[in-house]
């Protein structure tokens, strides 16, 4: 009779581990899925920049090196998105992505302060329209990381929770998934400088 | 035939089914019980054999068959668990990748506007998009219903096919879908990992055994080998009888995708390009063996009796009969007249309102999505846009509530939103019902993509926007059912009816009251209102008179859908049928009573179609 009692206690506990496990899973394609959505955002973001310098250069040429700074920071940002895209678990390509998308908001704030003593580029139909389409893409990033987010933190409150927490080495979920920590690009506003 | 009368049948397959593996069971159970009998008791010299039978202890049969029994429903449970996680685990643990909705890639694109067609020519919810890395030509359908199932395409797929055959292929996974396949090859799938458990664990009895020194050692090897035959064999006659039916629905499946696309050409095709492709529709991944029933073709070259699908050639000339077997596959441009004798034979003759409740409407879905505003379709593939979308359909005409939920949406939603809605509103304002009802249907698998806590939010703005102007009327309660029904149901919890209710006495009233409200939305005066009633009644089989509603109560119609949600798949089917005969009583399909079919509809779970105008 105990034989029975102890086969069915321990069935359900398989069940009960088995449902951890899944849970896992599913927690983990969750956010994964979740920052492929971002880099949706941010490809289309980081498409619209060239354009942006290309219609500025024609009015901006003496700003060479601001125009520069966008370029060369949005070039790193796409190889900072690649290599986070290839492994979104992997919280140092996540840092790294962060990192990359700082300092291009920090080269766009001033490109934007910079524009503002281009009154006619500013009214350009071109720019207006450019403008405005990075504007909504800013907004779907910012939308996207946070979902993003909002994912990596259930994954990682679920894992280190009791009782996943006993399991989660034993199936492969190591470490906690990072969080994608974008610098508020108004702290960044570093001031325009001045070259004569 | 309609989806309707298929699921019909299909549960009636499984419950034969059902009843074979029951039988199946009982017959393993009975042998394991004999095979423990010889191995073990020490049988009484001179006793025949009947003699021993009975002379064996009590108990040793109940430990068996308990044992036996036992060790089966828990290995069930395991497997039906597992796949019952639904549709997604089984696409993630192929290898897939969800397609986002607001993907760029033309080829993806495609694939999604073919999808989300489909979706909405069933009036189903739209399905996620999986994308497998493989070069072959397949694709399959998961999931357990339409509220978790999930299509997966392989990369050649896309590279090979054209928009038609593509079309096909997706056609033949919905109906897959919709005639509830899924549903009878979980439990095959469950019930044999059960069965095998007894081979896996006669194998393990025999090994164990070799080395111990007990002095029933023989007899647990024997035992160990009587098991493992039987769990073995067991599993090998339950998996032939498994692809025998796989088959079979393979070739429904097929059938249902013609009258699904209205032409057999598209499929017809495909499966001929998979004959002249190398790979045709191999897979490489090895967990594909578990679900290869769910795919479009073979996944593996079986042997005839194992083979899940039937031989390509058979499907071929169902679905085109003019096609020649021996001239190979190497001809695709066959002439277009091929293709239409099959077409005629399946072509929809649903000119019944009520059967096209059940059946799909493709032509008709097409061109409802060809005519919506483009701006507006595009947003409501994009997440942040969506939202948007929806704050503005809920904006009332009165300007002065309008402004009320301006400010709502300027103080709960995220920056950039409130900025959308306006021009949005604009453009809504000039679409129709159905139109409305389409964009709504395509944001639901957009806004799927956001977190919880971003749903959360929105959800709540939603039902503050429809409270806005302290009433809820017909369009708002659609909005929100629908929004609840999918949306809920992915971030919070699912809810399923049980299916409990088969009795028509018990639901009387809140099915006389539905149809009153039916009535009463469509009709113009008294007699018309009678009349419709009368025609739902009729078929419903009720005797309640008719209630006299005045006015549009939210409250009282969820108080009746909630029991009604209950109801066993065939009332709710009939159900739906009456309310169809209320709503075309008058032989005229109002904007206000196909908003309140769908609400009704989505609430039951069951697909509604588009309607042609």
């Amino acid at each position: 009779m105990e034989m029975i009692i102890i086969l069915v206690v321990l069935a359900l506990l398989a069940f009960w581990v088995a449902r951890i496990y899944n849970q896992l899973v599913e927690l983990q394609n969750r956010h994964e899925n979740g920052f492929s959505q971002i880099e949706i955002q941010l490809k289309r973001r980081y498409d619209l920049i060239p354009n942006l310098v290309e219609t500025a250069k024609a009015y901006m040429s003496h700003e060479r090196e601001t125009l520069e700074a966008v370029i060369s920071a949005r070039n790193d940002a796409v190889a900072g998105l690649a290599a986070a895209a290839g492994n979104p678990g992997d919280a140092a390509a996540i840092q790294e992505l962060a990192g990359a998308e700082g300092v291009l908001s920090g080269a766009m704030s001033r490109f934007n302060v910079t524009m503002e003593a281009y009154p006619d580029l500013k009214a350009s139909a071109n720019m207006t329209q450019l403008s405005e389409e990075l504007t909504s893409t800013e907004n779907k990033v910012a939308f996207a990381r946070q979902a993003f987010n909002d994912q990596v933190t259930e994954f990682n409150t679920y894992r280190s929770s009791f009782p996943p927490v006993l399991f989660a080495n034993v199936f492969g979920f190591n470490s906690d998934a990072a969080l994608l920590e974008f610098e508020d690009s108004q702290a960044i506003q570093a001031a325009p400088k001045v070259s004569f | 035939m309609n989806f309707f009368q298929a699921q019909n049948k299909a549960r009636h397959n499984t419950r034969l089914l059902t009843l074979l593996f029951i039988g199946a069971v009982g017959s393993l159970v009975v042998l394991t019980n004999l095979l423990v009998l010889v191995f073990f008791v020490d049988g009484q010299p001179g006793l025949s054999f009947t003699e021993q039978i009975s002379q064996a202890p009590r108990e040793l049969w109940i430990y068996t068959s308990l044992g036996v029994i036992g060790l089966i429903a828990v290995a069930s449970g395991f497997k039906f668990l597992a796949l019952r996680g639904g549709g997604k685990a089984v696409a993630e643990s192929l290898g897939g990748v969800l397609i986002h909705q607001n993907t760029r890639d033309p080829q993806q694109r495609q694939l999604l506007n073919v999808v989300e067609e489909m979706a909405i020519a069933a009036g189903m919810p739209v399905p996620p998009v999986y994308l497998i890395r493989e070069d072959s030509i397949n694709a399959f359908a998961a999931g357990f219903g339409i509220h978790d199932a999930v299509i997966g395409i392989n990369q050649g797929t896309l590279d090979l096919l054209n928009r038609q055959e593509l079309q096909g292929v997706v056609a033949h996974e919905f109906s897959h879908i919709l005639n509830g396949d899924m549903r009878i090859n979980l439990r095959i799938i469950a019930l044999l990992n059960g069965i095998l458990i007894l081979g896996i664990i006669g194998g393990a009895l025999m090994r164990g055994s070799m080395f111990s020194r007990s002095r029933d050692r023989g007899g647990l090897i024997a035992l160990g080998i009587g098991l493992l035959i039987i769990g073995y064999g067991g599993t090998f006659f339950g998996q032939l009888i498994k692809a025998a039916v796989s088959r079979q629905r393979e070739y429904l499946a097929d059938a249902s995708a013609v009258q699904f696309t209205r032409s057999s050409q598209g499929i017809a095709n495909a499966l001929k390009k998979i004959g002249a492709h190398s790979t045709g529709s191999r897979l490489q991944s090895p967990q594909a063996d578990e679900n290869s029933h769910l795919f479009f073709g073979s996944i593996r070259s079986f042997s005839s009796l194992m083979a899940t699908h039937p031989p390509l050639e058979a499907r071929i000339q169902a679905l085109d009969p003019n096609w020649q077997a021996q001239k190979g596959f190497g001809r695709q441009n066959m002439s277009a007249g091929s293709g239409t004798s099959a077409a005629s034979q399946f072509a929809g003759h649903s000119e019944d309102f009520s059967q096209r409740c059940g059946s799909a409407n493709l032509p008709s879905a097409q061109q409802l999505i060809a005519s919506a505003d483009e701006s507006l379709n595009t947003a409501s593939h994009e997440t942040f846009e969506a939202r948007a979308l929806i704050y503005a359909m809920l904006l009332s005409s009165d300007e002065a509530t309008r402004g009320h939920q301006l400010s709502l949406v300027q103080q709960r939603a995220e920056p950039g939103v409130p900025g959308l809605v306006p021009a949005m509103y604009e453009r809504i304002q000039r679409q129709d019902l159905q139109h409305r009802l389409l964009l709504l249907d395509q944001a639901i698998p957009t806004l799927k993509e956001m977190s919880r806590p971003q749903y959360q939010r929105c959800y709540d703005l939603i039902g503050q926007l429809i409270v806005a102007d302290g009433q809820v009327d017909l369009f708002e309660w659609v909005v929100h059912r629908i929004i609840t029904q999918e949306l809920y149901a992915h971030f919070v919890q699912p809810f399923r009816g049980s299916g409990r209710i088969s009795r028509q006495s018990k639901v009387d009233t809140q099915v006389a009251r539905t149809l009153s409200l039916l009535a009463a939305t469509g009709a113009r005066d008294d007699n018309q209102r009678q009349l419709a009633y009368q025609r739902g009644a009729q078929l419903w089989g009720s005797r309640s008179a008719m209630m006299d509603i005045q006015s549009f109560d939210y409250q009282a119609l969820n108080q009746s859908l909630e029991k009604l949600r209950h109801l066993n798949a065939d009332l709710k089917a009939k159900f739906l049928d009456a309310c169809a005969a209320v709503a075309a009583a008058d032989g005229q399909l109002r904007d206000s009573e196909f908003a309140l079919l769908k609400g009704i509809a989505t609430t039951l779970d069951c697909p509604l179609p588009p309607l042609d105008n």
